[in-house]
């Protein structure tokens, strides 16, 4: 694999181009060509494709994209390219596996090929959404890390400083940063499982200084927890994404190569967004040197990743990295429903059949497109592990057709979703103990209608 | 050729976002003596409607919008001059909207989208582009005495960045003088109240109508 100062170099030595002359001159014809040249095309029914060589055929446009268009730099305004020659030797390079944790925490999470029905997949649960109280947030944590089946956590982001928000890239930011951590860490810790992982690091910080700081050891971070680099959509590769691919790297830290491509966007659709996503998890690897990948297609109008074209979209992009690099891969969810609520779980539901299925590792996701704030509901995340628990031992042929009896009770909601709750709305704040009844009727509920569908879901 | 068959090649070229066949159609009907403002308001724009709600309908996406939006573009660079050596102006537009993503924030791709479905529809924009300055939204707005401030953030971590614009505005005297319309991922209609913003829009699309609505 070409090393990471050359890397960094190819931002500096590519054609001069402006923004839109990329993507309109390259991104844009470059992506169109290689859907056609490929033939990659969406029957818009399916939900879990089950063709590989359909996938086969989205990795090897996925390359062709990179090799052809190139990433973006937009403080040079040059094209990043790399030959095909490079692309294809980093995928043959790439790590198949990631451990994080320290000590009994310890483990490891591999890359995983579609239907592989003896594993039993990563389990990361959580979300990054903004939480509103430092106690909330205490409980929230410890609630998540409390699951015995939990592998790591996402944790939430607090971002006010006595009483008032922090403002971006202020020294309050920072701070808030910093606090963020040690206040996961002791969540953490008082779960009783100190060496969790957190690999979503770092949910307050909107810029490198910010997650340079509270990466600082004493705050509880350390290079065996996960940390999130995102791509700016799409295909832009921005300097500040590079420091911190610098620094993490430095520090041998495990990288989380991190992208959004948008359906409706300068992707397109469900076509567009696989080869997209696929190309992302390649550049993960080439150009973030990540240790996993976390994949996250979004609808550009709705926010949110449950439709029926991102669905397959999004299973597709897993099976085409699972069968030709077996990068590690979490496939971060934003449902429409709030928390709490029948659409969620069915949301999640037809989620975790397709990704896990088709080569992901399981990832609770975020409910009410994530911007309610106190809305993580840790015993949802739960059922959501449990559901890809149960994924995980199914096809994608036996998956489809519950998929397809599951989307029709969400499918016409994701326009205008059902409201959930609150942490608060469901927990005892002295004992953490759920006093909600009618959140425990309903996934009780969705469980045995799941099961009369054919998606039995035990409880752990 | 009927004046009809050639509003009907100037729609259907954009609809199809051919830059070449809207040129040579715009050249066809100024041949055939049709006023440049009369092929804009019935043959260009009904052509822009429908790749709106054809954008709406998720038939088409943001590459087909700005293939059609520099097809229109195009088209407009030979109309303006004729119709401004005639005397005539552009016609009215509909509003001047000062569009951007606030301080902090660079995503862009929402905006983008934004400012062509403002500019399709008849707005003038001027897009100040993402990680915006909250004096450039201000400075603008004055400059090009703007009707509305639309702004974008996608993250909760920059929203503060609309309320610190509207905040700014009721600072300097200069709240009531425009409309304030906020948008992006992290958005909510509830934060849009709570920060003073006269709109919130959901979408895009969305925001058009909006914009469409308070200034009518």
């Amino acid at each position: 694999m070409i090393d990471l100062v050359e890397v960094f170099e190819r931002a500096e030595t590519g054609p001069l181009l402006a923004e839109t002359d990329y993507y309109m001159g390259r991104y844009v014809p470059v992506l169109s060509d290689v859907i056609s040249r490929y033939k990659i095309a969406w029957d818009k029914e399916t939900i879990i494709n089950t063709d590989d060589d359909l996938n086969d055929r989205v990795f090897q446009a996925a390359v062709d994209l990179l090799a052809e268009a190139g990433a973006y730099c937009p403080e040079t305004n040059r094209v990043m390219q790399f030959t095909r020659d490079e692309i294809l030797r980093a995928c043959s390079q790439c790590p198949t596996a990631a451990t994080f944790g320290e000590g009994r925490e310890r483990k490891t999470m591999y890359g995983r090929r579609p239907d592989t029905t003896d594993d039993r997949p990563w389990v990361h649960i959580g979300a990054g959404i903004y939480t509103t109280d430092e106690q909330v947030y205490l409980d929230t944590v410890e609630k998540m890390a409390s699951f015995n089946i939990v592998d790591s956590l996402s944790v939430p982001s607090i971002l006010h400083l006595r009483g008032k928000d922090a403002r971006v890239r202020s020294p309050q930011e920072l701070l808030a940063a910093c606090k963020t951590v040690r206040l996961a860490r002791e969540g953490i810790r008082r779960s009783g499982r100190v060496g969790l992982p957190i690999i979503n690091g770092i949910s307050a910080a909107s810029q490198p200084a910010s997650m340079f700081a509270a990466s600082y050891p004493d705050f509880g971070l350390r290079p065996s927890d996960g940390f999130l680099i995102d791509f700016l959509s799409e295909m832009v590769v921005g300097y500040e994404a590079l420091q911190k691919v610098a620094f993490y790297n430095s520090i041998s830290a495990n990288v989380g190569s991190t992208s959004t491509p948008l359906f409706g966007g300068y992707a397109g659709g469900a076509e567009g967004v696989a080869v997209t996503a696929t190309c992302y998890m390649i550049m993960g690897n080439l150009i973030f040197r990540g240790s996993y990948h976390y994949n996250a297609p979004l609808h550009n109008k709705l926010h949110l990743s449950s439709t029926k074209p991102l669905l397959w979209a999004i299973g597709v992009s897993n099976a085409a990295i699972g069968r030709n690099m077996r990068y590690p891969i979490v496939n971060l969810p934003y449902l429409g429903g709030g928390s709490g609520t029948k659409q969620y779980h069915y949301e999640m539901a037809a989620y975790m059949l397709t990704v896990v299925t088709s080569g992901g590792n399981i990832f609770s996701g975020h409910p009410a497109m994530s911007v309610q704030p106190d809305s993580i509901v840790p015993d949802d995340h739960k059922f959501h592990a449990e559901m890809g628990l149960a994924a995980a031992k199914l096809t994608r042929a036996e998956a489809e057709p519950i998929a397809q009896k599951i989307y029709p009770l969400f499918g016409d909601k994701l326009k205008d979703p059902d409201k959930g709750l609150t942490f608060q709305q469901v927990y005892d704040p002295r004992t953490k103990r759920i006093v909600n009844e009618e959140y425990v009727r309903v996934m009780d509920e969705v469980r045995t209608e799941l099961a009369a569908m054919g998606f039995v879901v035990p409880a752990t | 050729m009927g004046d009809g068959e050639i509003f009907a090649k100037l729609k259907q070229s954009i609809i199809d976002q051919d830059q070449e066949a809207v040129l040579a159609a715009v050249d066809e009907a100024l041949g055939a003596g049709i006023d440049a403002r009369v092929i804009i308001d019935d043959g260009l724009l009904p052509g822009l409607n429908v790749i709106g709600e054809q954008f709406e309908r998720e038939e088409i996406f943001l590459p087909e919008l700005m293939r059609a939006a520099l097809a229109f573009q195009a088209a407009m660079g030979i109309l303006e001059p004729i119709i401004r050596e005639s005397g005539g102006t552009e016609g009215p537009s509909k509003g001047k909207i000062v569009l951007g993503t606030v301080k902090g924030d660079i995503h862009s791709i929402g905006k983008n989208i934004l400012k062509l479905l403002l500019e399709t529809s008849g707005f003038e924009v001027w897009d100040l582009g993402a990680d915006v300055d909250l004096f450039a939204f201000l400075d603008k707005a004055k400059d090009v005495d703007a009707d509305v401030i639309a702004l974008s953030a996608l993250l909760t971590t920059t929203l503060v960045g609309q309320r610190d614009v509207i905040e700014a505005l009721k600072e300097q005297g200069a709240r009531d003088r425009y409309k304030v319309i906020v948008g992006g991922g992290a958005t909510t209609p509830e934060w849009a109240n709570s920060i003073g913003a006269d709109g919130w829009a959901g979408s895009a699309y969305d925001a058009v109508n909006l914009v469409t609505r308070l200034l009518s």
